[in-house]
């Protein structure tokens, strides 16, 4: 990548960081935790195309940089069916000790 | 090109030569001998265990310390001898052979791997010798953090070593198998030992780092007597659960995968004939691989997870089951007018055929909710598992043992012998686990020291059979011994096979190929019973 | 002497290229999971214990976050630089540039050196004087992962600055070849545990701060 092409990077990630800590005091109810990943998630990218240079590697590196990503989206996903379909009462923590 | 009787066995004298080797033929003779002491242990726990069980009452000694030998069985077996078992003994010497390549795609990675298996090993040991821990290989919570006496910390440390051993392993394969292929090899030429192994890989590479986290936090509330699954301090056991089993579900299929590419490779050998539906066998790995990582809540059915939970696990559980049954009809569709010897490695195989299906079938019990409220925690599980992990996976292992044996040391085994204890090992093993199932289904709780004196009668069948399964095991020690010592030398292709590792000589040169070779045609090519091999013109 | 000296098992240099930076992302995808499970209790407990774990996290301290992932996003920068320059040929450039990366690096760990210590002080930290009185048994859980995520990632950190003060040493030295790969690969490295930073910036520090 080139010295602008970095510097530009750079810049969009830094807007980005100001974005995402601005909205963090916007009341944005439950919209908040999907924008500031969102935010992350458009962070990472730039860092994964741009300065891991994915986006000029063979499909094949695509992949291996990808399926981490993915299981660990697996690994969320299938256990959060749990946590969010749970019927019983949590004891308050505080009571017990 | 070399001298005839130069080999990489005597390439190189002395220790250091081996110790500080970096060809995967030599690393996976430093694997054979490693994973063969600790075999012995584990084994040596489960005959205490089976001794222990003779009688209602206690035998050996306080319940304390039959939790403390399960506890020793498990973890030796499931992480120091299942887990690297073939990837790390014939998957190191035989992958680069098998794709015509000179070795891994990072030699020094892969002695480092060696290091920490054993330094991970003798950490665990040192636990267990010094008095060991009765927590069980699951580690449950609270009991593993805060009520356990023993050595939790120093065994699961030996635990997280030997993990980023078969991490870096798995990790080695991967890349050999994408970039070290001869000319010609593309994928569907592969044989499905490959395929396998690359399918564990992925499974090892994916899931072993989420058992090294939870292990450390384990570890980190032990130490600093801090609440993260701990419900008294606000924390959820079941948590643990979730994210231990997010690896040691996928474990298993660690276990039996390469177990199925041997048989893959072995059935198509010993019945003359091409290995049918070789696309569905290969993608079938790959499934197994991939929606095994979706089931791991069928271990936590009746833990308190969410009902949904338990609805989502137990569908998926089924669906799991699918490409493994795909497998087994494609080895009975090879066997099918074939021109079938039952050699030792064949005889092997067909006990892993059989006991696996039924391993397999009962696991499909097991994941129907209402019968799993009815047995979990039973022997019926313990035979479940054992029906996979020791008529699958260990008679998988027996027989690339014995089929590989000639091409790893250059001399043939005493035949008879091999199949007697193959016969034998089948015929020990059903008396050990089938009374098992009886003992499940009657109730019988599995980490039981006592029991009541009904159950007597199944426990001394099973005690029984165990020790004849252990002469079954014993037996090759000793003729694999007389082998090496003073069996006939082996030609280059003793079996009249098509692999690309028949094509070399027996013990194989160290670079592996006098010259690398250009592979022509697809696999397990055999017309009316002569092999047609895969590379040259 | 050169690192990158083609070793036997390969046909061509760029067979070779090819498959330690195949092998480094594999490593990184290892790394993911081994973070993430980290990650996943965090989400699976903020489902669980809902807005007390949410409200935990008004404890931390946004300035210094902030101003510590402005600090490593910069840092990936320099390290972007310096793998550019490197690759083109210079031998001067990278070395600053890697400089400037490890420095960075540095900083960040000061800055977050301070926050332990300011933490410390207000009775934040388990295990050592947490105040469950005051601030309950959730916010106790929350500030568990508060500590081993960033501890971890710190750790990580390190190992990144010492990779990047070795290399450029190396480089100044005129030890390292430019045909190799290992200034790519440990750029890689860093960068990514400037990603893990990324997502671990929103989960920790801008949770729980509207309302």
């Amino acid at each position: 990548m080139s010295g602008r092409g970095i510097l530009r990077c750079w810049g969009a990630l830094m807007l980005l960081l100001a974005l995402t800590t601005g909205l963090a005091f916007v009341p944005l109810g439950p919209a908040q935790l999907g924008v500031s990943l969102a935010i992350a998630c458009t962070k990472a990218l730039l860092v994964l195309l741009l300065f891991m240079e994915l986006k000029a590697s063979s499909g094949l590196v695509r992949v291996f940089a990808a399926a981490g990503f993915f299981w660990l989206l697996i690994m969320i996903g299938l256990t959060s069916a749990d946590y969010t379909h749970r019927t019983d009462q949590r004891v308050p923590v505080d009571t017990v000790r | 090109m070399r001298p005839p009787n130069e080999s990489y066995l005597n390439a190189g004298i002395g220790i250091r030569s081996w110790l500080l080797t970096t060809d995967h033929k030599r690393i996976a003779l430093l694997y054979f001998a490693s994973i063969t002491f600790f075999f012995a242990i584990g084994g040596l726990a489960a005959t205490l265990i089976r001794y222990e069980l003779i009688t209602p009452g206690p035998t050996l000694g306080s319940p304390d310390f039959y939790n403390r030998l399960f506890t020793m069985h498990g973890v030796i077996m499931v992480w120091f001898f299942l887990i690297p078992s073939i990837p790390a003994t014939m998957g190191n010497f035989i992958i680069p052979l098998m794709i015509g390549a000179r070795d891994l795609a990072f030699p020094r990675l892969n002695l480092l791997s060696w290091y920490l298996f054993v330094v991970g090993g003798l950490i665990t040991l040192t636990a267990l010798l010094l008095g060991g821990l009765d927590t069980g290989w699951t580690f449950y919570e609270p009991y593993s953090t805060f009520y356990a006496t023993g050595y939790v910390i120093l065994a699961i440390t030996g635990i997280v070593v030997a993990g980023f051993s078969s991490i870096l392993t798995g990790l080695n394969f991967i890349v050999t198998t994408h970039k070290l292929r001869a000319p010609g090899m593309t994928w569907y030429r592969l044989p499905v030992f490959v395929w396998s192994t690359y399918a564990t890989s992925l499974i090892l590479v994916l899931a072993t780092p989420v058992l090294a986290m939870t292990l450390l936090m384990l570890v980190a509330e032990r130490v600093l007597h801090v609440g993260i699954f701990s419900p008294q301090l606000g924390g959820d056991p079941i948590l643990f659960q979730h994210m231990f089993w997010f690896y040691s579900h996928p474990a298993v299929y660690i276990m039996i995968l390469p177990s199925m590419g041997v048989i893959s490779e072995i059935v198509p050998v010993f019945s003359r004939k091409s290995l049918f539906g070789y696309q569905f066998v290969v993608w079938c790995s790959i499934a197994i691989a991939a929606i095994g990582f979706l089931v791991w809540g069928h271990h936590m059915f009746v833990s308190g997870q969410a009902l949904y939970a338990s609805l989502a696990f137990s569908f998926l559980s089924y669906l799991v089951a699918v490409p493994s049954a795909i497998k087994v009809f494609n080895w009975t569709a090879t066997l099918h007018e074939g021109w079938i010897r039952f050699d030792a490695p064949m005889l092997y195989a067909f006990g892993f055929i059989g006991l696996f299906t039924m391993g397999g079938l009962t696991g499909l019990f097991l994941a129907a909710l209402p019968i799993d409220v009815h047995v979990t925690d039973t022997y019926f599980v313990v035979a479940h598992f054992h029906y996979i992990m020791v008529g699958g996976a260990v008679m998988g292992y027996f027989a690339g043992l014995h089929y590989w044996w000639p091409k790893i040391t250059g001399r043939r085994y005493p035949e008879y012998w091999a199949r007697f204890a193959a016969i034998l090992a089948f015929f020990g093993f059903n008396l050990t686990f089938f009374p098992q199932f009886i003992l499940g289904y009657l109730g019988m709780p599995r980490r039981y020291q006592s029991y009541p004196p009904e159950f007597q009668v199944w426990h001394v069948l099973s005690s029984a059979g165990a020790s004849i399964l252990a002469v079954g095991y014993a037996l090759p020690l000793f003729y694999f011994l007389w082998s090496i010592l003073k069996g006939d030398r082996a030609p280059a292709n003793p079996w009249d096979a098509t692999g690309l590792e028949w094509t070399t000589r027996s013990p194989p040169p160290p670079e592996n190929f006098d010259a690398t070779p250009t592979v022509v045609r697809p696999p397990y090519q055999y017309r009316r019973g002569e092999p047609c091999p895969q590379a040259g013109k | 002497m050169t690192d990158e000296a083609l070793t036997f098992q390969y046909a061509t240099a760029e067979q070779q290229r090819e498959t330690v930076t195949l092998g480094m992302w594999a490593f990184l995808a290892t790394e993911v999971l081994f973070f993430g499970a980290l990650i996943a209790a965090y989400f699976n407990y903020r489902i669980w214990f809902g807005a007390e774990f949410i409200a935990a996290a008004r404890m931390t301290k946004v300035v210094f976050g902030t101003i510590n992932t402005a600090v490593l996003l910069t840092s990936s920068a320099c390290m972007a630089m310096a793998v550019g320059s490197f690759e083109s040929g210079r031998r001067r450039g990278p070395v600053l540039w890697l400089t400037a990366t490890a420095l960075l690096g540095l900083a960040f760990i000061g800055i977050k050196s301070v926050e332990y210590y300011l933490e410390y002080q207000e009775h934040l930290v388990p295990a050592l004087n947490f105040d469950v009185h005051q601030h309950g048994g959730i916010a106790e859980i929350f500030f568990i992962f508060y500590f081993c995520a960033t501890g971890l990632h710190a750790l990580h950190l390190l190992i990144g600055i010492c990779l990047v003060s070795w290399l450029a040493i190396w480089i100044g030295t005129g030890r390292i070849d430019r045909s190799g790969s290992t200034t790519r690969l440990i750029g890689l490295y860093w960068h990514f545990v400037d990603i893990v930073w990324i997502f671990l910036f929103p989960l920790i520090y801008l949770a729980g701060r509207s309302g």
